[in-house]
């Protein structure tokens, strides 16, 4: 293999292709990252059997060829070396590569290639198409709160449904519950039910640039879900399992309407936050409605036997009866921290029953909703 | 700043609630209390009962043997608690500050108020005696120790057979000689071991004991030689405690006739452990921590526990975890004298609530709070296992 490439082309696409690098590699040559050429172009692909990442970096290839590498090590080198042309060539007998760059001269020992999992490439060609700012927009909005351990597998993905011309992403934790909906500009042919590892799309929402698009392909009983922007392809396997019926949780009606600035509500969280990280992150909301017909408040306190207390108390807009309900106070921050909208509606019943929280005044295509557990405390 | 505080203690509290349910009682000796034959003891005892040398927590049978008329009136713990109540409400609307240190005694700071403390302690007094028609006695002083202890006072002095009422008030300024006089046991934190060795040592008063040299106490007594000189001169900063935190909540049944019965035990530990259970939720408490209590036939007691991950209040869970105890330390013969469970290590009661809760513990939650709303509307006894019929 004799190739040349940029050595800034080279490292964003390491960048890039190294998110798939597990730290832990269950395999000697998964901390490793393939370089091989394919169509004038090199190609750069790392594994770590769940998720692929694979990315085409242009180049001018002299003689054809394939190495692995340390991802690690290859990346902090590249991106040391000067912005300039960089020359490699494979010596085969030795699987050792010489890259050259400026002045600099290194030789890196490699793994053979053939020793590397067969990546699949996605369908460049796929059915589904939808918009980068669309689905960066989606994932940002839903992966949050998807459960990090795997205890309950099926819970840390993302359920994906393609129905008509809707798209469903929808996540949950065992104690709160986001539901994401778009409106794609065209129909799905036959529905499409899938659970996408959280893992999976929070790398991807990295890698995506707003004007991209992103086809989408679910081949066939290969339990796996493939991905394909500009120059990169992202291959994940499905989790297998069902998702909990979640359309039940979703409350059907409320008795309270609060309707809240979102950032100054946000912060009035963080205030409690505080006090409430030593207290099983314990912070009780009053909604109070006005007498009068005038705007109502929100009272978010909470306390710490070692520090003390914080109460906020911030304007709302109130329709229904008064409530005092105590919630994870990290659970109704991260919400806050994801939406991007000015204001917020959050929906309630009595301090047992779950909450909603659902932007306003969004575009109908992009729909959100979030159901929150209250944690119970005693009087 | 000058405190004034109130120690009230309403007088044979059981007994005058007994009188107004049945005024024949009135001027008899009675005693409230389980029956002389099965070794019940005295839990109250009317004043005319006390001339005849009956006190509280003396075996009935010795209670019968200093006075063959006295009457014996079962207890009935709901009125006591429902009446106990009704104090509380006046005391908690005479001041907000109000420390409950059991059924029938309170200290209240009643600092700043308007008047002088002994009108106020009169005015209190008179509040309780006309709207719930019950006798209670109050100690008036610049702090809880001097209070208590004036209380104590102003009841021993009128010995006639007709409760008490009394009121005694310690000016400010005169707390160490109000105490000089008084033999030490009066004075908290003297039990029989410190006061043997006080008495070896010369010292019968309190006054004695605000005399010496407080070196010399703390060489003698340790860090309670040093409280006991600034108590022993009135001294006393402690404050009057609104709340005080509940570290453990237990239930315990001491068996009419020691008992080795399988059944007969178990029961009665799920009973104490509903019980607890129950308490446990109305104060809106989980404890990790679940603890039995074995008193043999020949009294030697013995607790076990067992904490786990999850705080929780749950009967069934409190249950299991006794009986499971329980099956360790009994080898199916020994006769039991006392069975006890309790629940401690709370952590805060604050309880998430799962998204998918599922059905049957959803279904649980709902049966144990039904019952808890049925127990807490008729009284203890309107519910019961068939088990248990």
């Amino acid at each position: 293999m004799r190739v040349s490439v940029l050595q800034e082309n080279l490292v964003r696409g390491l960048s890039i292709v190294n998110r798939a690098v597990n730290s832990r590699p269950t395999l000697p040559v998964l901390s490793n990252v393939l370089l091989a050429t394919e169509d004038g172009r090199l190609k750069l692909s790392a594994t770590d059997l769940e998720l692929s990442i694979s990315m085409w970096v242009g180049a001018k290839v002299e003689e054809d060829g394939s190495v692995t590498v340390p991802a690690r090590t290859f990346y902090d080198l590249t991106s040391n070396l000067s912005p300039e042309r960089i020359d490699m060539e494979l010596n085969t007998r030795n699987q050792t590569i010489n890259l050259q760059c400026g002045g600099t001269d290194t030789n890196l020992r490699g793994i053979p290639a053939e020793e590397f999992p067969l990546v699949p490439e996605a369908d460049p060609n796929a059915k589904i198409v939808i918009p980068g700012e669309v689905l960066k927009h989606m994932i940002s909005e839903v992966a949050f709160s998807a459960a990090r351990e795997d205890n309950r597998p099926v819970l840390t993905g993302i359920y994906t449904n393609f129905s008509g011309n809707t798209l469903t992403m929808a996540s949950a934790d065992g104690f709160r519950l986001t539901v994401r909906k778009t409106t794609l500009d065209f129909e799905v042919g036959e529905e499409l039910e899938i659970i996408i590892p959280a893992r999976t799309l929070v790398e991807i929402e990295k890698i995506i640039d707003d004007e991209d698009e992103v086809f989408v392909s679910v081949p066939d009983g290969r339990n796996q879900i493939m991905f394909h922007m500009g120059d990169i392809d992202v291959i994940s396997n499905l989790i297998e399992g069902s998702f909990p019926e979640y359309e039940r949780i979703i409350p059907a009606n409320h008795s309270t309407e609060t309707f809240l600035y979102r950032d100054e509500f946000l912060r009035a969280c963080k205030r409690s936050e505080i006090f409430a990280r030593d207290n099983s992150n314990i912070a009780r909301l009053r909604v109070e409605p006005s007498s009068d017909g005038g705007p109502g408040a929100v009272n978010v306190s909470a306390q710490s036997n070692e520090m003390g207390d914080n109460t906020s108390m911030i304007d709302a807009t109130i329709e229904g009866t008064g409530v005092e309900i105590s919630f994870n106070i990290r659970y109704l921050i991260d919400v806050l921290n994801v939406l991007r909208d000015d204001q917020i509606l959050l929906e309630t019943n009595t301090s047992s029953d779950p909450g909603v929280i659902r932007p306003l005044g969004r575009d109908e295509r992009e729909q959100f909703l979030y159901v929150i557990m209250p944690m119970q405390v005693g009087q | 700043m000058q405190r004034t505080i109130f120690h009230l203690d309403l007088d044979a509290f059981y007994c005058a609630v007994e009188e107004l349910h049945n005024p024949d009682l009135r001027g008899q000796p009675f005693a409230v209390g389980g029956s002389p034959t099965r070794r019940g003891v005295v839990a109250s005892c009317s004043y005319p009962a006390r001339m005849f040398g009956v006190r509280s927590a003396m075996p009935m049978s010795r209670a019968v043997q200093l006075c063959p008329d006295l009457i014996i009136v079962r207890h009935s713990h709901d009125e006591y608690s429902a009446m106990s109540k009704r104090v509380m409400t006046i005391l908690h609307d005479t001041t907000p500050f109000v420390e409950k240190l059991s059924i029938d005694e309170a200290f209240l700071d009643m600092s700043g108020f308007p008047g002088e403390p002994y009108d106020l302690a009169v005015g209190l007094q008179k509040r309780i005696n006309e709207e719930l028609e019950l006798p209670c006695s109050l100690g008036v002083a610049s702090n809880k120790l001097v209070a208590k202890i004036a209380n104590n006072m102003g009841k021993a002095r009128q010995r006639t057979g007709q409760p008490p009422n009394a009121i005694e008030v310690v000016p400010p300024g005169t707390e160490a000689n109000y105490l000089a006089p008084l033999p030490i046991r009066e004075l908290w934190g003297v039990g029989p071991k410190t006061a043997e060795k006080m008495h070896e040592m010369g010292i019968q008063t309190i006054g004695d004991i605000a005399a010496q040299k407080e070196k010399l106490l703390i060489d003698q007594f340790g860090k309670i030689g040093y409280d006991l000189h600034l108590r022993a001169r009135g001294i006393d900063a402690r404050p009057v405690v609104i709340e005080r935190p509940t570290k453990s909540v237990s239930s315990e049944i001491t068996f009419d006739v020691d008992v080795n019965d399988s059944d007969e035990l178990k029961r009665s530990l799920r009973q104490q452990s509903e019980n607890v259970g129950r308490r446990l939720r109305k104060s809106g408490l989980s404890g990790r921590t679940v603890q039995i209590k074995v008193r043999w036939e020949d009294f030697t007691t013995i607790t076990r526990q067992s904490t786990f991950e999850q705080p929780s209040h749950n009967d069934h869970w409190i249950y299991e975890t006794a009986l499971d105890l329980f099956q360790h330390v009994w080898d199916g013969t020994r006769r039991i004298r006392l069975i006890g469970v309790g629940v401690s290590g709370f952590e805060n009661a604050a309880r998430q609530l799962s998204l998918w809760e599922s059905d049957d513990s959803k279904q649980q939650r709902h049966v144990q709070n039904t019952l808890d709303d049925i127990r807490e509307r008729f009284g203890d006894d309107s519910l019961q296992r068939g088990s248990d019929l």
